[in-house]
C-alpha cells in the first residue's frame, strides 16, 4: 500500500507529536518517579561549601546535617530541646580531672561505617568505606582550630584545654618551615598535635576537657562542625587534577549520602546504604528510630501515631531540590502539588492566611499549617558608652532610655511589616529556651505615653526638650540598611519617639561605614538580631556580657553594656546546669536589663510553614538542625492529587487556532480572488 | 580583506581594554573588597576571617598602581588574569569559573538556539505574509498587533505567562530546568513561547520594512510582467535580495547565543550563563562578572568582524578593505 507521505516525513511527524505530547504538561518531574517516596524541596542559592568546619549557614546545614551524622542530636520532638546520643552510645559522662577543669567522656558506637566513596582507596586498594572513629573526631576539632581552614566557630571551642594553643602552634609551626606547610593536614597534625584537651582513649572514646566551664560545648557535638571527618576525605577533595574540593563533596556516616551537587539547579540526597541505622536495626539507637516520646500537642498532631512510633529510620528514600529563584513560581508548583512544603510568602498571605489561620481555599487543598517561634530575638540597641544615652550620663540617660522602650509598640510594628509573623519580646530569651517565663511582663516594655513623657521630665527633658539647646533632644539611629522599604520600618521607631519629643535621625550608610562607625564607637541607637546557635540562655545572655563588649574586644555585645552584677550572675550561670539555682540566677540579670535597658526587645519572629496532607511526621524545628529522616511522605495520595490538580485546560488553544483561521482565511480568499 | 580584519581586531584589542577598565572601576566605585567578603561568606563570621579571605582571594592589596608598585595590585592581576583566559575561581563559593562555564553553556544553548531558530522561524514567514498582502486589513492587523507586542515589556510577557499557561492553563511548568532530554523540552516550551512572543513585534515589523522595500524594485516588476507568481516572487526574488539587513541582525545575535539570556534564565531558573551573570551581580561575585563581561566583549567583537565578512560573501559587490 502506498502512502502520500514519505517515511522520513511521517518518522518527524510522529517524533514531533511525542515531543508535543510530553511537552504538554506541567510536571516538573519523570511520571515514572510519581509514586516513590521522594522529597521534593527547593533551594534559593547553593550554599557557599559543604565543609563541616565551616558551613554556618542553614541551607548549608540541610545536607551537612544529613549527611554527617554527629555523636549527639537532638530529640525531634521533645520541647524545651533536648540532647540524645547520635554516634555515641550514650550522652557523654562527666567527671572533674585532677586540677579541677570539667572532662567529658564520649563513648562511639562499635561498626558505624562511612558512606562509600572513592576517597577511601587512599588507605588500601579497593576500599570503599572504613569504620568511624574517635580519631576522626579530634581530626574534625583540630580542624576548626586550623587557621587555615578559616572556621568561624573556633571561638567557642576556645573553652576546650589547650586549643588555641594548638591554633598557635601550627600557625608557627607553618611559617617556620615551608617544607612542613606542603605536607597534608594529616601529618602536620599529627607532629603539632594533639589538642591538650582532647584525647582519644583507643578507637571509641574520646574526652574533651575543659579549660573554664562551659557545659553548653555539648550542644556544638550535635552539629556538623564536629562531625567526624575522614582524613582520606580532606586529602582525597583538594580540587586538583579534575578532583571536587571537599566543599562540595562531603564524605559522612549520616543517613542520606549527596548523590547529586549541581548548584545552579539540582541538588540530591539520597539514603545512605552503609548508614548504621540502616545497617543495624537491631540496636534500636535514639538516633535511628522514630521517637516514642514528644509534647502533647505532638500527640494531637498525630505525630505520635502508634503506626510510626519506633519505626526505623529513614522513611524517605530520596530528597531533591530544586533551585528556585523566585518565590511566587515557587509558590505556585507548591500549590499545584510538585512541592511538599512551603513558607507563607508575602505576596500570597491574605490568601492563604485568615484571622491567623489557613484560609478555607487551602484547608480544601489538605493543606496544613504550622506555627513556630524561632530561637531568636530582634532588638533596638543603646550604645552605653555614649554621652548622652549611655553610662556616662547616669540616672538620667537610664530614665530616658526606660522612657524610649516604653512607646514602641512591637506588635503593631509586627503586623505592619511582618503580617504579624512575631511574637513580642519582653526580654533577650525566646521561648523554648530555659528561662523564658510566659507570663513575665516588662514594665518597661508596657505601652505607656504618659509614663513615658513623665520619665522625660524626670530624666530633665520636658516635653523632649533638651535644656541645653532648648530645643527637641536629637538622636541618631544608625544602620547598614539603606533601602527605601527599611527607612519605611525605621520611621516606625522615630514616629514613636517623636510622641515623647524626641527627635531621632536616621543614619543610613553601607554596611562597612556603619561597621567603622561601631569600631569607633561613633554611634547611639542601632536595630541588630540574634538567631541562637543553641538552645540556651548562654548563647543569648552573653550578647551583654562586659567582656563581649565590642569596644572593648570586638565582640557581639553591640551595646557596650557593662554591670558587674550581671557579669557575676552570668559566669555563674554559664557554668551551671538547668536547675532553680540557674533560673534565679537569669532572672535576676533580666531584671537588671528591665531596669537598666541597653535593649528595647522587639520580637521573636514566627515562622509559618505550609505542609500538604500527604508529608507526615513534620514539626518545625528552630535550630539549625537536619530532621529529614524523620519526614514521610504517602506517594500515591501525592501523585492522585497532582492529577486531578493538574488537568491540562486546551479549550483557548482551539479558540485561538480557530480564530486565527478566522482572520486569515476571509482575507487570503479575497485577495487571491482580486489578483486573479 | 586581512588587512582589514586586523584592523577590527586591533579596534577589538582596544575595546576590550576599556571594557575591563570600566567595569573595575564601576565595581569598586559601587562596593569594596569588604563587602565582597561578607556577601561570601555571611555577617557572623569573625573579622579576622574575613581578612583572611581577603587575603586567599587578593582582595587585601591596593585597588590601583603606584610608582612603586606597578604590578602588585587588585588592577594588574584583573588585567592579567583575563587576558591570560586564567579566569580562577568564583567569589561567591571558590567555584572554577571554567567549570561553571562549561556546566552552564548546555542549559543556555539550549534555550538560545531553538530561540534564535523559532524566531526567525516565525518572524520572517510572518513578515512575509503581510508584505504579501501588503495594503490589505491582513497587512494592517499584523502591524497594529506587532507595535503591541513591541510595547510590552518582557517582565510582563513572563509574568503572564507564568500565571496563565503555567499556572491557570497549566500546559508546561511554571519555570525549572532538568538535564533529562525527555523531560528539557517541557521545561523550555514556556521561556521559547515568552522568548518569541516579546521578540516577534519588533522582527516584523523590521523585516516588513526591508521586503516592502524590496518588493517595490524595478526587477520585481519585471518578474511580475514576465508572469512570476507572488508566492514564487516573494521567497526566490524579494526574500533573497533582502538577506543584507537580515544579516545584519541575524549573524550579530548568533555569538552571544552563548551567553545565554539573562532575563529569561533568571526567571525561568535555567541554570545558563545568563543566571549565573545575574548570580554574580546579586551575590558581588566580582570574578564571575568579569569573566562573563569579558566573554561577552570578545564575542561582540567577533560578532562584529562576522558581520562584516558575511556581506562579502552574500554579495559580491561589497569590498572589505
Amino acid at each position: 500500500m502506498s502512502s502520500r507521505w514519505p517515511a522520513t516525513r511521517r518518522h518527524r511527524l510522529a517524533w514531533m507529536l511525542v515531543v508535543a505530547c510530553l511537552a504538554c504538561t506541567n510536571n516538573p518531574y519523570p511520571s515514572s518517579d510519581s509514586e516513590k517516596k521522594i522529597l521534593y524541596t527547593s533551594f534559593g542559592d547553593a550554599p557557599r561549601t559543604l565543609d563541616p568546619a565551616v558551613a554556618y549557614t542553614t541551607s548549608a546545614h540541610v545536607i551537612t546535617g544529613a549527611v554527617y551524622d554527629t555523636l549527639l542530636e537532638y530529640h525531634y520532638l521533645k520541647r524545651p530541646y533536648e540532647l540524645i546520643p547520635g554516634l555515641a552510645s550514650d550522652l557523654p559522662r562527666s567527671y572533674r580531672s585532677e586540677d579541677g577543669g570539667i572532662v567529658y567522656r564520649f563513648e562511639l558506637r562499635q561498626g558505624v561505617l562511612y558512606q562509600d566513596d572513592p576517597c577511601f582507596e587512599l588507605g588500601g586498594a579497593g576500599r570503599q568505606s572504613r569504620e568511624v572513629l574517635m580519631a576522626d573526631v579530634a581530626f574534625a576539632l583540630m580542624r576548626i582550630a586550623d587557621p587555615d581552614v578559616n572556621s568561624p566557630v573556633a571561638e567557642p571551642f576556645s573553652n576546650v584545654a589547650g586549643f588555641q594553643d594548638f591554633t598557635a602552634r601550627l600557625s608557627e609551626r607553618r611559617e617556620a618551615d615551608a617544607d612542613f606547610a606542603r605536607r597534608p593536614v594529616r601529618q602536620q597534625y599529627a607532629e603539632v598535635g594533639p589538642i591538650d584537651g582532647v584525647r582519644v582513649d583507643g578507637e571509641h572514646v574520646l574526652e574533651i576537657a575543659l579549660a573554664s566551664a562551659y557545659p553548653q560545648i555539648l550542644y556544638w557535638f550535635a552539629m556538623p562542625f564536629t562531625a567526624p571527618l575522614p582524613w582520606e576525605a580532606v586529602e582525597y577533595y583538594d580540587g586538583r587534577q579534575g578532583r571536587d574540593r571537599l566543599a562540595d563533596h562531603p564524605v559522612g556516616a549520616g543517613p542520606y549520602v549527596l548523590a547529586e551537587y549541581n548548584k545552579q539547579s539540582r541538588f540530591v540526597l539520597e539514603a545512605n546504604a552503609n548508614w548504621y541505622g540502616a545497617l543495624h536495626p537491631e540496636w534500636r539507637a535514639p538516633g535511628a528510630v522514630y521517637p516514642f516520646e514528644g509534647e502533647e500537642r505532638d500527640r494531637q498532631a498525630g505525630r505520635l501515631d502508634p503506626a510510626v512510633v519506633g519505626r526505623p529510620l529513614p522513611f524517605i528514600e530520596r530528597v531533591e531540590f530544586r533551585r528556585e529563584k523566585e518565590s511566587i513560581p515557587y509558590f505556585n508548583k507548591f500549590l499545584q502539588g510538585y512541592y511538599d512544603a512551603s513558607g507563607v510568602i508575602k505576596e500570597s498571605f491574605e490568601r492563604v492566611i485568615h484571622e491567623g489561620g489557613l484560609s478555607e481555599e487551602m484547608r480544601a487543598l489538605g493543606i496544613s499549617l504550622e506555627k513556630t517561634v524561632q530561637p531568636s530575638v530582634y532588638y533596638i540597641g543603646f550604645n552605653m558608652d555614649d554621652e548622652t544615652i549611655g553610662t556616662p550620663a547616669g540616672e538620667r540617660a537610664r530614665l530616658l532610655r526606660q522612657a524610649m522602650s516604653m512607646v514602641i509598640d512591637a506588635r503593631e510594628y509586627a503586623r505592619l511589616f511582618m503580617n504579624g509573623r512575631g511574637v513580642p519580646a519582653q526580654s533577650l530569651l525566646p521561648p523554648g529556651i530555659f528561662g523564658y517565663d510566659e507570663a513575665y511582663e516588662n514594665p518597661n516594655r508596657r505601652i505607656d505615653l504618659e509614663r513615658a513623657r513623665q520619665l522625660m521630665e524626670e530624666a530633665g527633658y520636658p516635653n523632649g526638650i533638651d535644656p541645653k539647646t532648648q530645643r527637641p533632644l536629637r538622636l541618631t539611629f544608625d544602620t547598614p540598611d539603606t533601602q527605601a522599604q527599611a527607612r519605611l520600618r525605621f520611621e516606625f521607631f522615630t514616629r514613636s519617639w517623636r510622641q515623647i519629643g524626641i527627635d531621632v535621625e536616621i543614619s543610613a550608610t553601607n554596611y562597612n561605614q556603619f561597621q567603622e562607625k561601631v569600631r569607633n564607637g561613633s554611634y547611639q541607637i542601632f536595630m541588630w538580631g540574634w538567631v541562637a546557635d543553641y538552645p540556651d540562655p548562654e548563647n543569648f545572655l552573653f550578647l551583654l556580657w562586659s567582656e563581649m563588649a565590642r569596644s572593648k574586644s570586638g565582640g557581639p555585645n553591640t551595646a557596650n553594656f557593662s554591670d558587674t552584677r550581671f557579669d557575676e550572675l552570668y559566669l555563674s550561670m554559664k557554668g551551671r546546669e538547668n536547675g532553680p539555682q540557674r533560673l534565679a540566677e537569669i532572672r535576676e540579670m533580666l531584671k537588671i536589663l528591665e531596669r537598666q535597658r541597653p535593649w528595647i526587645e522587639l520580637f521573636h519572629p514566627e515562622d509559618y510553614a505550609l505542609y500538604h496532607g500527604w508529608l507526615t511526621n513534620v514539626k518545625p524545628f528552630g535550630m539549625s538542625f537536619s530532621t529529614t529522616k524523620y519526614r514521610d511522605l504517602d506517594a500515591t495520595k501525592r501523585a492522585s492529587l497532582r492529577a486531578d490538580w493538574n488537568e491540562p485546560v486546551l479549550w483557548p488553544l482551539y479558540a485561538v487556532t480557530l480564530l486565527s483561521l478566522a482572520v486569515l482565511v476571509p482575507g487570503i480568499i479575497t485577495f487571491m480572488r482580486e489578483r486573479q | 580583506m586581512l588587512a582589514y580584519v586586523i584592523r577590527r581586531l586591533a579596534y577589538g584589542v582596544v575595546v576590550v581594554f576599556g571594557v575591563l577598565l570600566f567595569l573595575f572601576l564601576l565595581f569598586f566605585m559601587m562596593t569594596n573588597p569588604d563587602d565582597v567578603a561578607r556577601k561570601a561568606l555571611g555577617e557572623r563570621v569573625p573579622p579576622e576571617v574575613i581578612e583572611q579571605w581577603k587575603v586567599n582571594h587578593g582582595y587585601d592589596k591596593p585597588l590601583f598602581p603606584s610608582s612603586s608598585n606597578l604590578t602588585d595590585n587588585m588592577l594588574f592581576e584583573h588585567y592579567r588574569r583575563m587576558l591570560t583566559f586564567d579566569f580562577g575561581r568564583s567569589d561567591a563559593d571558590d567555584t572554577l569559573i571554567m567549570t561553571r562555564i562549561r556546566e552552564g553553556m548546555g542549559p543556555s544553548l539550549a534555550l538560545t538556539v531553538p530561540l534564535f531558530i523559532l524566531s526567525l522561524g516565525v518572524a520572517i514567514p510572518f513578515a512575509l505574509l503581510v508584505a504579501f498582502f501588503r495594503e490589505t486589513y491582513i497587512d494592517r492587523t499584523g502591524v497594529v498587533l506587532s507595535v503591541l507586542a513591541m510595547s510590552v515589556s518582557i517582565l510582563l510577557y513572563i509574568i503572564g505567562a507564568q500565571y496563565l499557561i503555567g499556572k491557570l492553563l497549566r500546559w508546561f511548568p511554571i519555570s525549572g530546568f532538568d538535564f533529562d532530554p525527555q523531560l528539557v523540552v517541557r521545561f523550555l516550551a514556556l521561556p521559547l513561547l515568552v522568548g518569541v512572543m516579546s521578540g516577534i513585534g519588533g522582527n516584523v515589523r523590521f523585516y516588513r520594512t526591508v521586503f516592502l522595500e524590496e518588493s517595490n524594485r524595478d526587477y520585481v516588476r519585471t518578474a511580475r510582467a514576465k508572469g512570476c507568481g507572488e508566492a514564487r516572487l516573494m521567497s526566490h526574488h524579494v526574500f533573497r535580495n533582502s538577506l543584507i539587513p537580515l544579516l545584519t541582525q541575524v549573524v550579530l545575535a548568533i555569538p552571544f547565543l552563548f551567553t545565554g539570556s539573562l532575563l529569561l534564565e533568571s526567571f525561568f531558573g535555567i541554570p545558563g550563563l545568563g543566571a549565573i551573570t545575574v548570580d554574580a551581580i546579586n551575590g558581588n561575585d566580582f570574578s564571575t562578572l568579569r569573566t562573563m563581561v569579558y566573554i561577552g566583549s570578545l564575542l561582540f567583537i567577533i560578532g562584529q568582524i562576522l558581520t562584516d565578512l558575511s556581506y562579502g560573501l552574500v554579495d559580491p559587490r561589497v569590498r572589505l578593505e
